[in-house]
């Protein structure tokens, strides 16, 4: 057991060093049912999180109070030192895109318009998409591996592929068509909701693939909430486990990821070993307690 | 209700029922409910009104009526109210077909009416007659009308018959929704008794709702507007009048040939029917009278 | 039940959008602009032209001026009106409702106008305000009533604009208000209600010019908020979430779309009655024909609502004529079965 949440909450901290994202103390309820209670989450730029709990955690609400969806009942949420409370759509939209876990159209478009759709932050009021936002939609579809979707109806498609046109889509916000109007240097935040979930296990591969590069060669922000704890352990390199409302550890995936912790979180004795081949932390349930 | 109550008000009704062909044997119907406006007023115009001991919602002639019970009206008829005034005689509208079935089936005479021409009224009148034991009283009523028609016919028979508009319904203050006479009907008959040439004679309907393009087409040279609304101040009826102004090239709009005519007895077939079909002629030949 | 639509031939190049907007902008401006010169030439009366705009006939002499300046050309602008701003206003609701099936009658804006327009036939009350006849203006109340209370109540419980309560709210108050609708009519006396019946059933024979020119101002700033919508109303598609955090102020666009919507749906309502179909058929056909993108839907949905209406109006004056066949009748009966066709067609 971990013993500092019997004290109270832990704090998600990761690097103070440069926080890019920052839960504040957030609590939310959804009217009388409290569903976070006096939690911190800082993520560092360049940072890769997973988000890590049971079912009714939490996870999502942290995603949605993250991403501004959301506003904290207490405590607040910055990007780069700013409130987010205190910021317009466009501004985050620009630095910060989500994945949802599912997205329902409620009228069919072109998995391209869908994708385009991704460039509204950055077009004014009654501008219309121009080349250059076709070139970086088409390059985000090619980097999902969706390129062959283009001219596709978007309620057709698969689950899978359904996931990874939004994610194009998500990553199309944060393309920017001139240096001027935005730092280009500054971290994008890429935040995912059960990216996996109706994946298979190629495009779980290649999803965790994606997000790694991305990571690595674009130093994006990525932070994902996930119930695979193979997955995370596999790209995440911190993890913030959630119980009942609070945060009940953070920080490096190898310290966070061990039997004592699982079985807080998921009351489920696992073994936690190091793969001979991928030599990734591989988490194998045993038993319920 | 239980099977014994309602076997028990089965039985009162048969012996009611009975007592009521009994009474109406020896001297016609004593308790006369009509829900028909036009017949009630027919009821006390031949001398049974002490017998009318429930009337319709809408009836206000002759004043009589305000002293008895109301009992609803074409759309909304009691029956409670009228099995509870133990009739021997219900004068209901020929379409309220399930009441009259009722009636029937408790053993309660029903009279039913449907309106027409001037002609079908004086016979319906006649009817009601012989139904009441008041044959010759209703005769006279009849004949009185016809004299009343046949004086008016006499006064206007050789004067020139303007074509005339007969509109019985409108939207307030404006020129949509027209309702007017075809070429049948009491309305119809009445017009050409005042010595006026309808100019839809030629459509074979009681009402017909009218284009401003057909009024404009067939140019009427004099427009009657029935209105039932006997208490519109004379400012309405000025203002309601200058609506028509908006028609300029009808003839009876440039010569100043709109008329409005305020009380149910014209659009009521009843006793009245003569008084009504003088004041059209008076309103469309005044030299006459 | 889901109604889909094919989907678009998304542009391939930036140029083939501009011009994709242009040319079905153009197109569907120029159906309406064909049918509103078409109508008044049409009708049951044969009328020489030469003679409606012969300035040497007084106007009050000229028969078929008036026949075309009172009895047809007021009515082919109303319907235009009316039909842009129906079939608009159902492109607006159903992306703001995420509901394909939404009318603009959806939110309890035409049983409110009608519950106006309705208490001013059968209760008799004053016939005119300030010259102005009282139906319209009491139906447009209504209208504006239903608006408050809808609206209220879906941003009453929480923070934001709910679309779960504000449906609700709205077929609730639909219900309501046609009881009480029944109820009045049913203390109204026959020849009341009559008319108060008619009146649901749309009438554009307003032969006037008052009537439009006390619509327009309303409708046009209406369309003014319509035009900046279109691109919020896509990304709308993917939920509140998935716009919000593509840079949309999700609460503001609702109540814009909203309040936008609901004021031109009452305005066409004070001008032509509820006529119904138009706000669901239009956009429907005009999805099938041009895709989802609402920057090409709101606007052909707009003309091509025009150009609908506008032909069933000279429908309902000439069919039947001399006597006038209710024009949401013709709608209704028209669209419909069309309806139908274009959905097993496409499916």
């Amino acid at each position: 057991m971990i013993p500092a949440h019997a004290s109270g909450s832990v704090s998600g901290v990761i690097d103070e060093a440069s926080p890019l994202l920052r839960a504040d103390a957030v609590s939310f309820s959804y009217g009388s049912h409290a569903v976070l209670h006096d939690v911190d989450v800082t993520v560092p730029a360049g940072g890769l999180v997973g988000v890590l709990g049971p079912n009714g955690s939490g996870k999502t609400t942290l995603l949605k109070l993250l991403a501004g969806l959301l506003t904290p009942g207490a405590g607040r949420v910055t990007l780069d030192g700013r409130d987010t409370a205190g910021l317009d759509r466009v501004t985050i939209a620009r630095r910060l895109a989500v994945v949802p876990q599912e997205t329902e159209l409620a009228f069919d478009y072109s998995v391209l318009e869908i994708v385009l759709m991704g460039r509204y932050p950055h077009l004014h009021a009654f501008e219309l998409e121009g080349p250059a936002d076709l070139d970086i939609a088409r390059r985000m579809l090619a980097a999902t591996g969706t390129a062959d979707l283009e001219q596709r109806s978007f309620r057709t498609l698969s689950g899978g592929e359904k996931q990874r046109v939004i994610l194009a889509s998500a990553l199309a916000q944060f393309e920017s068509r001139t240096t001027t109007d935005d730092d280009p240097g500054a971290s994008r935040v890429l935040l995912l909701d059960e990216p996996t979930s109706s994946l298979d296990l190629a495009f779980q591969l290649e999803t965790a693939a994606l997000l790694g590069r991305l990571n690595r060669d674009h130093g994006m922000t990525v932070i994902v909430c996930t119930h695979d704890l193979n997955f995370a352990a596999g790209l995440c390199r911190d993890l913030v486990l959630l119980r009942d409302r609070r945060i009940l550890a953070a920080g490096p995936t190898d310290a966070v990821l061990t039997p004592d912790t699982i079985a807080a979180v998921y009351d489920v004795d696992a073994d936690v070993h190091r793969h001979a081949v991928s030599r990734q932390l591989t988490v194998v349930p045993l038993a319920r307690r | 209700m239980t099977d014994m109550l309602r076997r028990r008000v089965a039985t009162i009704t048969c012996l009611v029922g009975l007592l009521s062909v009994l009474v109406g044997a020896q001297g016609g119907p004593r308790r006369i409910v009509s829900v028909v406006p036009a017949l009630t007023e027919a009821l006390f115009a031949i001398g049974a009104g002490p017998d009318v001991v429930g009337v319709g919602s809408f009836d206000s002639h002759p004043p009589e009526v305000a002293s008895r019970p109301r009992v609803g009206g074409l759309l909304d008829p009691d029956m409670e109210q009228i099995f509870r005034l133990r009739p021997d005689l219900v004068i209901l509208y020929g379409s309220q077909r399930d009441q009259i079935e009722q009636l029937t089936r408790a053993g309660i005479p029903v009279f039913s009416y449907a309106h027409g021409g001037v002609a079908d009224t004086l016979s319906v009148i006649r009817q009601l007659g012989t139904r009441t034991g008041r044959a010759d009283d209703a005769a006279r009523v009849s004949a009185a009308i016809e004299t009343q028609l046949a004086d008016v016919r006499a006064r206007v028979g050789d004067r020139e018959r303007p074509r005339v508009l007969l509109v019985f319904g409108r939207e307030p203050g404006s020129l949509r929704n027209i309702y007017a006479s075809g070429g049948i009907g009491f309305l119809h008959d009445m017009l050409e008794a005042a010595g006026g040439a309808n100019v839809f004679a030629d459509v074979p309907r009681e009402s017909v709702q009218l284009t401003s393009e057909a009024i404009l087409t067939a140019a009427p040279e004099a427009i009657i507007e029935l209105t039932y609304d006997d208490r519109m101040t004379l400012d309405t009826q000025a203002a309601e009048i200058a609506v028509w102004n908006r028609l300029s090239s009808v003839p009876a709009v440039r010569n100043r040939r709109v008329r409005l005519l305020l009380g149910n007895q014209f659009v009521q077939p009843g006793p009245r029917l003569g008084d009504a079909t003088a004041a059209i002629a008076r309103a469309l030949h005044p030299e006459a009278f | 039940m889901s109604v889909s639509t094919i989907p678009a031939v998304a542009p391939v190049t930036a140029g083939d959008l501009r011009r994709r907007i242009w040319l079905v902008q153009i197109g569907f401006a120029a159906l309406t602009v064909l049918a509103c010169v078409t109508a008044p030439l049409i009708g049951p009366t044969t009328i020489s032209l030469r003679q409606v705009f012969d300035s040497s006939i007084p106007f009050a002499e000229n028969v078929d001026a008036q026949i075309f300046f009172i009895a047809r050309l007021p009515r082919a602008l109303a319907g235009a009106l009316v039909g842009a701003s129906l079939a608009a206003a159902g492109v607006v609701l159903q992306a703001l409702l995420r509901n394909p099936l939404a009318t603009p009658f959806t939110l309890g804006v035409s049983a409110g106008a009608s519950l106006g327009a309705m208490l001013v036939i059968t209760l008799g009350l004053p016939l005119t305000v300030v010259g102005v006849p009282a139906v319209p203006i009491a139906s447009f109340a209504g209208a504006l009533a239903a608006v408050a209370v809808v609206y209220a109540l879906a941003t009453l419980r929480r923070q934001g604009l709910s679309t779960n309560v504000l449906l609700l709210a709205g077929v609730t108050l639909n219900s309501l208000f046609s009881a009480i609708i029944l109820f009045v009519q049913y203390l109204a006396d026959f020849t009341r209600s009559f008319q108060a019946v008619r009146w649901v059933m749309g009438n554009l024979d307003v032969s006037s010019y008052g009537p439009i020119l006390s619509a327009l101002p309303l409708m046009g700033i209406a369309f003014v908020v319509f035009a900046r919508l279109p691109r919020a109303l896509n990304l709308l598609t993917l939920g509140a979430e998935g716009a919000a955090t593509r840079g949309i102020d999700v609460l503001r666009t609702q109540r814009l779309a909203f309040l936008s919507a609901s004021l031109v749906t009452g305005a066409a309502v004070a001008l032509g009655g509820p006529i119904g179909f138009i706000g669901i058929i239009i956009p429907h056909l005009v999805r099938l024909l041009v895709g989802a993108d609402h920057r090409l839907v709101l606007p052909a949905s707009a003309f091509l609502g025009a150009a609908f209406l506008v032909a069933c109006d000279v429908a309902a004056r000439t069919v039947l004529s001399p006597m006038e066949l209710p024009v949401g009748v013709i709608t209704a009966m028209l669209g419909g079965p069309f309806f139908l066709w274009l959905l097993i067609r496409h499916r």
